[in-house]
C-alpha cells in the first residue's frame, strides 16, 4: 500500500493514535465529561477553522481571521446593550464585510491573499482598539444571559457550543457538498485556470469563500466574548495558528482543492488532544506555540500538493 | 514629454515624492514636526525597523516572502541579552562577543527557515510564517516570560550618545544600509537575487543554483533581523519574548510601500529606506497633529494594499492565490 493511499485516512488515524496514547497514560482522560469538556472548549477556535478551510480550500489563506475575531468580541460587547441579540447579527455581518472585502481586494485588485488578509487584519485591529479605547470590556451579567444565554447552558446533558458548532459544521458541509457553490469550490480549489475556462465566474466564488471565512471567524469571536462575558482587542490572540493547524492536520493543503469541513473537524480535535495531552505530559503552556509551529510545518510539508505548484517561492 | 512621464518612471519616483508630499504636508499642518528633535524621533523608531525591512526586501527581491521576522528578532534579543550578561554585562569586557554572537544565532535561523522552505518545497510564506511561530515560542521557552534588562552604559550609548543630533544607532543603521547597498548591487549574491526574481525559470536555466541562493537569501535576512534585534534592545535596554511584535507587519508594509515589487526582482534596498521612513514618518505625524495611536494599523493595511496594487502590472498576472 503505497502512501498516497493512506494519506486521505491520515487524519483520522493520527487522531484515534492520540486519543488511544493519552488514553493509556491518563485513565481520566476517556472519560465521557473530560471529553465532553474537552470539545467544548475548543468550539471557538473550531468555528474560526471551519472558515479558514473555505480560504485554504480554494487555495488562499485568511490571515485576518485572528483580528476579526478580537473586533467582534469588542463589537458583540458593545452592542449587547442597546441592540440585545440583534448584536450577533451585526458582528457576523462585519466579518462578512471584512472578508469580502479581502476577497475584492485579493480577486479583483490582484493582492495575494496572505498580504491582502494581513492588511484587512490590521484595520479590524484599529476598528477594535478604536472601539474598545483600547480597554478591556465587560458584558453585564444579566443582559448576556436574556440574549445570548443560550449559547452557554445545556441541551439535554450536551453544553450547547457543541450544539453551535454540530450546526455551523452541517451548514458548511451542506454548503460544500451539496450545493452547486460547494462545487465550484472545489473546481476553483483543483486547478483555477480550468474553473475559469469553465465559465465560472472564479472571482465571484474567492469572494464568496473569503467572506465565509470572515463571517465565521466573527461567529468564533462572538461565542468567545460570550463565553469569557467582555471583549477586548486582544482576547482572541492565540487563535491564529492553532485554527491554520487545524485545518492543515485535518488534510486540507495549502494548496486547496482535496480536504473540506469534516476534516477541519478532525483536524480541531487533534489539536484539542495535542492540548491536553500537553497539559498532562506537563509540557509548559509557554510552549504550545513552539510545538504547533514545528507541527504546522510538519503538517504543510506531508499534505501540500506539489504537483501544482510549478516553482516554490 | 509624454515618453518621459511612463509609468515605469512614475513608480520609480512614486515613493521619494509620497514621502516628500507627507513631510510637506505635516508640516503645514504642524510646524513642531518640521525640527531636528522630531527628526531624530523618527530616526530612533525607524532604526530597527529599517533593518528587519532591508532583510525581507532581499527575499521579496527574489519573489519570495519571509514571515518569521517576529520570531526571529526575539530569539536574536534574548540570546543577545542572556550571553551578553553572563559574559560580563557591559562592552567593555568579554560581553561584546555576544554582538557577532546575536548575529550568528540570527543566520542560523535564517538558514533553517530558508532550508525548511527549500527543502520541503513549502511556499515561503508559510514556511516562515510557522518559523515564526516557532521563534516566539522559543523566545518564551528561553525566558520563560520574563524581562531581561541591558543596562550597559556603553551598549546603551547607541541610544543616548548623540552625534549632530541624531544618536548613533542611527548612523549603525546607516551603516548596515550601505551594507546592504554593497551586497545588492556589487556581490554575485546580489544580482542572483535580481536574477530568481525576475524569472526563476531562466535563472535556472542559465546555470544558476536557485535553492542555494534562496537559502542564502533567508540566512542573509536573518543576519538584517538579528541587526535590528540589537538596535531594538538597545533602544529600550530591555530584551524579551515581545521584542519582536509588530515587525512583520511594519516591515513588509515598509518595503512594499517603497516600490520593491511583490513580484519580485524589481526594488532594493533604497526603495526600503524610503518606505521605513514613510511608514515612520505617518505614525509620527498622526501623532504631532494629535491623532490617535490605533489609527496606526488601519492606516498601514490601506497603505499596503494600495501599494501592492499599484506597483501590479496587471497584463503580466494571471491569476492570484
Amino acid at each position: 500500500m503505497s502512501f498516497e493511499r493512506i494519506k486521505p485516512h491520515l487524519p483520522w488515524i493520527t487522531l484515534l493514535f492520540l486519543v488511544l496514547v493519552v488514553g493509556a497514560a491518563d485513565s481520566n482522560f476517556l472519560r465521557p465529561a473530560n471529553l465532553i469538556s474537552m470539545t467544548a472548549d475548543i468550539v471557538p477556535l473550531f468555528i474560526m477553522a471551519l472558515g479558514m478551510t473555505f480560504a485554504i480550500y480554494i487555495g488562499g489563506i485568511d490571515l485576518s481571521a485572528q483580528s476579526i475575531a478580537n473586533m467582534t468580541t469588542v463589537v458583540a460587547t458593545i452592542a449587547l446593550p442597546t441592540f440585545g441579540i440583534g448584536a450577533a447579527l451585526i458582528c457576523i455581518l462585519s466579518g462578512v464585510v471584512l472578508g469580502s472585502i479581502s476577497g475584492y481586494v485579493t480577486t479583483r485588485l490582484y493582492v495575494p491573499s496572505f498580504i491582502s488578509t494581513l492588511a484587512v487584519g490590521g484595520i479590524a485591529f484599529s476598528v477594535a482598539q478604536y472601539l474598545s479605547g483600547q480597554r478591556a470590556l465587560f458584558m453585564d451579567a444579566t443582559m448576556r444571559e436574556t440574549s445570548f444565554g443560550w449559547m452557554t447552558g445545556s441541551v439535554a446533558g450536551l453544553p450547547s457550543e457543541l450544539i453551535i458548532a454540530a450546526v455551523l459544521v452541517l451548514g458548511a458541509w451542506f454548503l460544500q457538498s451539496r450545493t452547486t457553490f460547494g462545487r465550484a469550490l472545489k473546481a476553483v480549489g483543483a486547478g483555477e485556470p480550468a474553473a475559469v475556462a469553465s465559465g465560472l465566474n472564479v472571482n465571484r466564488i474567492k469572494i464568496m469563500a473569503f467572506a465565509l471565512s470572515g463571517g465565521l471567524a466573527a461567529i468564533a469571536g462572538l461565542l468567545f466574548s460570550v463565553k469569557l462575558s467582555g471583549g477586548s482587542p486582544t482576547l482572541a490572540n492565540g487563535f491564529l495558528l492553532p485554527a491554520i493547524v487545524a485545518v492543515l492536520v485535518g488534510g486540507t493543503p495549502l494548496t486547496g482543492g482535496v480536504g473540506g469541513v469534516v476534516n477541519t473537524l478532525i483536524g480541531t480535535l487533534i489539536v484539542a488532544v495535542i492540548r491536553s495531552s500537553m497539559l498532562y505530559f506537563e509540557v509548559d503552556a509557554t510552549q504550545q506555540q513552539m510545538v504547533f509551529g514545528l507541527i504546522l510545518i510538519g503538517a504543510i510539508a506531508l499534505t501540500i500538493d506539489r504537483t501544482k505548484l510549478k516553482v516554490v517561492k | 514629454m509624454s515618453n518621459v512621464l511612463t509609468r515605469d518612471v512614475l513608480i520609480k519616483w512614486a515613493p521619494l515624492i509620497v514621502l516628500l508630499i507627507l513631510v510637506l504636508s505635516f508640516t503645514v499642518m504642524e510646524p513642531r514636526f518640521f525640527s531636528l528633535r522630531n527628526f531624530a524621533r523618527i530616526g530612533i523608531s525607524s532604526t530597527p525597523a529599517l533593518m528587519v525591512a532591508i532583510g525581507v526586501t532581499f527575499i521579496i527581491i527574489m519573489g519570495s516572502i519571509d514571515l518569521s521576522m517576529e520570531g526571529t528578532v526575539s530569539v536574536c534579543a534574548v540570546a543577545f541579552a542572556f550571553a551578553f550578561i553572563w559574559l560580563g554585562g557591559t562592552l567593555a569586557s568579554w560581553a561584546w562577543l555576544a554582538l557577532p554572537l546575536a548575529l550568528l544565532v540570527g543566520a542560523a535561523i535564517g538558514l533553517v527557515n530558508g532550508l525548511v522552505h527549500v527543502i520541503l518545497k513549502i511556499p515561503s510564506f508559510m514556511a516562515s510564517l510557522a518559523m515564526g511561530f516557532v521563534g516566539t515560542g522559543f523566545a518564551l521557552l528561553l525566558t520563560g516570560g520574563d524581562r531581561i534588562r541591558v543596562e550597559d552604559d556603553l551598549f546603551r550609548a547607541l541610544l543616548t550618545e548623540r552625534w549632530f543630533g541624531f544618536p548613533i544607532m542611527c548612523y549603525v543603521a546607516l551603516l548596515f544600509l550601505l551594507i546592504a547597498w554593497f551586497i545588492q548591487s556589487r556581490t554575485t549574491l546580489g544580482r542572483n537575487f535580481y536574477a530568481v526574481g525576475g524569472g526563476e525559470e531562466l535563472a535556472h536555466a542559465s546555470g544558476l543554483n536557485v535553492n542555494r541562493v534562496r537559502i542564502m537569501g533567508f540566512a542573509l535576512a536573518g543576519v538584517f533581523y538579528a541587526v535590528g534585534a540589537l538596535l531594538a534592545v538597545g533602544r529600550i535596554g530591555i530584551a524579551e519574548t515581545a521584542t519582536g511584535s509588530n515587525f512583520m507587519f511594519v516591515s513588509i508594509t515598509s518595503v512594499v510601500v517603497g516600490g520593491t515589487a511583490l513580484w519580485g526582482g524589481i526594488g532594493g534596498v533604497w526603495n526600503t529606506l524610503i518606505g521605513v521612513l514613510i511608514v515612520n514618518v505617518i505614525n509620527n505625524g498622526m501623532v504631532v497633529i494629535g491623532l490617535p495611536g490605533y489609527v496606526q494599523d488601519g492606516v498601514l493595511g490601506v497603505l499596503v494594499i494600495a501599494a501592492v496594487v499599484l506597483s501590479t502590472d496587471r497584463k503580466s498576472v494571471t491569476f492570484v492565490k
